[in-house]
C-alpha cells in the first residue's frame, strides 16, 4: 500500500513536471512526432501530387494525378489542373491539354480571367477524349467540379468519366 | 453506508491566511507572465494590456482558489470568460482574414482551415487504416495546423485526462454560463440514461466519418460552428446543415442549460468529452466518494454539471468516467466526503495536497491555453473600444 502511496505521488508529481514543460518542450516534441508520422491530407481536399506541368508561354499548367474518392465519399474521380501564375495569365484563356501525357489532346479548357481577384470564376470544359466529363458554365459545385483561384493559381478540377 | 458525523478526519474546509495563500499563489503569478509575454510577444500596446489583464486575472483566480479552498466557482468565472471571449477573437481573426465566418472552397484546398480538437477521436480510425487525415487542413504549415494541435492536445490530455473539458476546452463555458444563470433548474429530473448520449454520438459519427471520409460530426452535428465558422452554403444541403449547427446551439447550449443547470451539450452530446473519458483511466488525479463521511444526501450529485455521479458510483465511492474535475461536488459536499484523491495513495489522506497538486498542473494548463485565448478576445474587445 506505501509503495503505491509513493507511486501515485510520484506519477502527480510528474504530472506537474509534465505540465511546465508542454509549453517549452513536450507541445514541440508531440507536434513533430505527429508531423512526423507517414499521413497526408485527403486528396478530395489538396488535389493529390503534382504529376507534372506543361510550360506555356508565360504561364504553365501543374496537371495532378488523378484523386479517386474513397468508399461512400459523394465526390467523383477527378483531376486537377493549375494555371499559375494568375499574374502572367491573359483576360481569357483557352488552352488544350494533354493530361495523360501520351501526346494526344484530351481537354478544352475555358475561362476568364478578371481582375478582380474575388470575382467568381467560371470555366467551360470540352472533352476530347472520352476519359473525361464535360462543364459548362461551372464554378465551384463540389471538389471534384470546379474551378478557384487560390493563392498564385487558378485550379479547375475535371471529373472523370471512369476513375 | 456509513454516517458517522465525527470522524476523526473530519475537518471543514477554512480558508488559508493571506501569507500563506500569496506564496502558494506565486508560481502561478510568475507562470502567468511567462506565458504572457514570452520572447516573441507582440509588442503592439493593445495586445500587451491584453496579455496584462489576462495575467491578472489569472492569477487573482488562482490565489482565490487557494485562499477560500474552493476550486469550481473560480474556475467557472475562468471557463465562462474563456467560453465568451473565444468565438469573438476568433470570430474577428476570420472575418479579418476572409471576411466572412464561412470557410470558403478555396481555403479548405489551400489546406488553411484551422484544426479544432472535437475533430480528432474522427480522424483516428481514417488515418488508421488508409494514412489519410479526412480535415481540410494541413498537417505542418501553421500555428493552427493539425500536427500543431494535436500536439498540443496530446501533451494536455496526459496532464489533465478527462479535465480538458474543464480547464481547456474553448466551447464549454457557454454553456456553463448558461447553466449559471438561473438560480434553480426548472427540468430537474434527467433520465440518467443520457450519460450514453455521447458515446452513441462517438461512435456513430466515428462509423460515419470512416464510411464518408470526411470529419462528419463538423460536418453535420457541431453545435459550435454556429459561433465559429462553417462551411459556406453552396447548395440546400448547406443551408440544411448551417440549420442543424444553430438549432443544436440553441437547444444544446443555451436553452437547455438554463432549464436544467447542467451542461447539457457535454453531458448528452459531444463525442469529443466522450474520447476524453477514456484518458481519465489513465490521469493520476480523480474525484473520490469517502463512504466513512457520506450521508448519500446527493447533494454532489445535483451541483455536478456533468451528471458524473450517480448513485450506483457514490455508493462505490468514486465519479463516473466522464468526471471533469471541475471540483464542484468537492465544493458543494457539506461534509466533505467528495474529496481530491491522487491513485495509490488511501482516500482521506491529505485531500488538499492532491487539490493543489492538480490545481497547479490543471491552471499551468489553463494559463497556457486557455489564457492566451481570454488574450487575444480581450485584445479585440480593447481594439473595437
Amino acid at each position: 500500500m506505501k509503495l503505491r502511496a509513493i507511486l501515485g505521488y510520484t506519477a502527480a508529481g510528474m504530472t506537474v513536471l509534465v505540465a511546465v514543460l508542454v509549453p517549452f518542450l513536450l507541445m514541440g516534441v508531440f507536434s513533430n512526432g505527429v508531423a512526423a508520422l507517414p499521413l497526408h491530407v485527403d486528396e478530395v481536399y489538396s488535389g493529390g501530387p503534382t504529376a507534372r506541368a506543361i510550360q506555356m508561354g508565360a504561364y504553365s499548367i501543374n496537371i495532378h494525378r488523378p484523386v479517386t474518392p474513397h468508399f461512400l465519399q459523394s465526390e467523383k474521380p477527378f483531376v486537377q489542373l493549375d494555371w499559375t501564375p494568375v499574374s502572367t495569365l491573359p483576360p481569357h484563356v483557352s488552352d488544350v491539354v494533354d493530361v495523360d501525357g501520351d501526346g494526344q489532346p484530351d481537354l478544352r479548357v475555358s475561362f476568364d480571367v478578371p481582375q478582380d481577384a474575388k470575382a467568381p470564376l467560371r470555366v467551360d470544359v470540352e472533352p476530347l477524349n472520352p476519359h473525361y466529363l464535360p462543364m459548362r458554365n461551372v464554378g465551384k459545385e463540389g471538389f471534384s467540379r470546379l474551378i478557384a483561384r487560390v493563392d498564385n493559381s487558378i485550379l479547375v478540377r475535371v471529373p472523370l468519366a471512369h476513375p | 453506508m456509513a454516517t458517522n458525523a465525527c470522524t476523526p478526519h473530519f475537518t471543514p474546509a477554512s480558508p488559508r491566511g493571506l501569507l500563506r495563500s500569496l506564496l502558494l499563489t506565486l508560481p502561478m503569478a510568475i507562470w502567468s507572465v511567462l506565458m504572457g509575454f514570452h520572447p516573441g510577444t507582440s509588442t503592439d500596446p493593445k495586445a500587451l494590456l491584453a496579455a496584462a489583464v489576462t495575467a491578472i486575472f489569472m492569477t487573482v483566480l488562482f490565489f482565490m482558489m487557494m485562499r477560500t479552498g474552493t476550486t469550481y466557482r473560480w474556475r467557472r468565472y475562468f471557463f465562462v470568460t474563456l467560453g465568451v471571449l473565444f468565438p469573438i477573437g476568433f470570430i474577428y481573426n476570420m472575418v479579418l482574414a476572409r471576411g466572412t465566418m464561412g470557410i470558403p472552397m478555396e481555403e479548405m484546398i489551400a489546406g488553411r482551415t484551422p484544426f479544432c480538437f472535437l475533430a480528432i477521436p474522427l480522424l483516428i480510425v481514417p488515418a488508421a487504416l488508409t494514412r489519410t487525415i479526412v480535415f481540410p487542413g494541413s498537417i505542418t504549415a501553421s500555428g493552427h495546423a493539425i500536427g500543431v494541435m494535436v500536439g498540443l492536445w496530446l501533451a494536455m490530455t496526459l496532464v489533465l485526462g478527462k479535465g480538458w473539458c474543464a480547464y481547456a476546452c474553448f466551447f464549454g463555458g457557454i454553456e456553463e454560463g448558461m447553466a449559471a444563470v438561473p438560480k434553480r433548474a426548472k427540468i430537474r429530473k434527467l433520465d440518467p440514461r443520457w450519460r450514453y448520449g455521447p458515446w452513441a454520438v462517438l461512435l456513430a459519427m466515428v462509423l460515419l466519418s470512416l464510411a464518408l471520409f470526411e470529419p462528419a460530426y463538423c460536418t453535420w452535428l457541431c453545435p459550435f460552428k454556429a459561433v465559429t465558422e462553417y462551411v459556406t452554403a453552396r447548395n440546400a444541403i448547406g443551408l440544411m446543415q448551417n440549420a442543424i449547427f444553430i438549432v443544436l446551439f440553441a437547444g444544446l447550449v443555451i436553452v437547455l442549460p438554463l432549464l436544467t443547470k447542467k451542461r447539457t451539450q457535454c453531458s448528452f452530446f459531444c463525442p469529443f468529452g466522450a474520447f476524453q473519458s477514456i484518458f481519465n483511466k489513465i490521469s493520476i488525479f480523480e474525484i473520490k466518494i469517502d463512504r466513512t463521511r457520506c450521508h448519500s444526501c446527493s447533494v454532489c450529485q445535483n451541483a455536478c454539471p456533468n451528471l458524473s455521479l450517480s448513485k450506483e458510483s457514490i455508493a462505490r465511492g468514486e465519479a463516473l468516467m466522464s468526471c471533469m474535475k471541475c471540483g464542484a461536488c468537492v465544493d458543494a459536499c457539506p461534509r466533505q466526503a467528495a474529496v481530491w484523491h491522487i491513485k495509490g495513495t488511501t482516500i482521506n489522506w491529505k485531500p488538499e495536497r492532491a487539490r493543489l497538486m492538480f490545481l497547479y498542473a490543471a491552471w499551468a494548463m489553463a494559463i497556457m491555453f486557455g489564457g492566451s485565448i481570454i488574450a487575444s478576445g480581450l485584445f479585440t474587445i480593447i481594439h473595437f473600444l
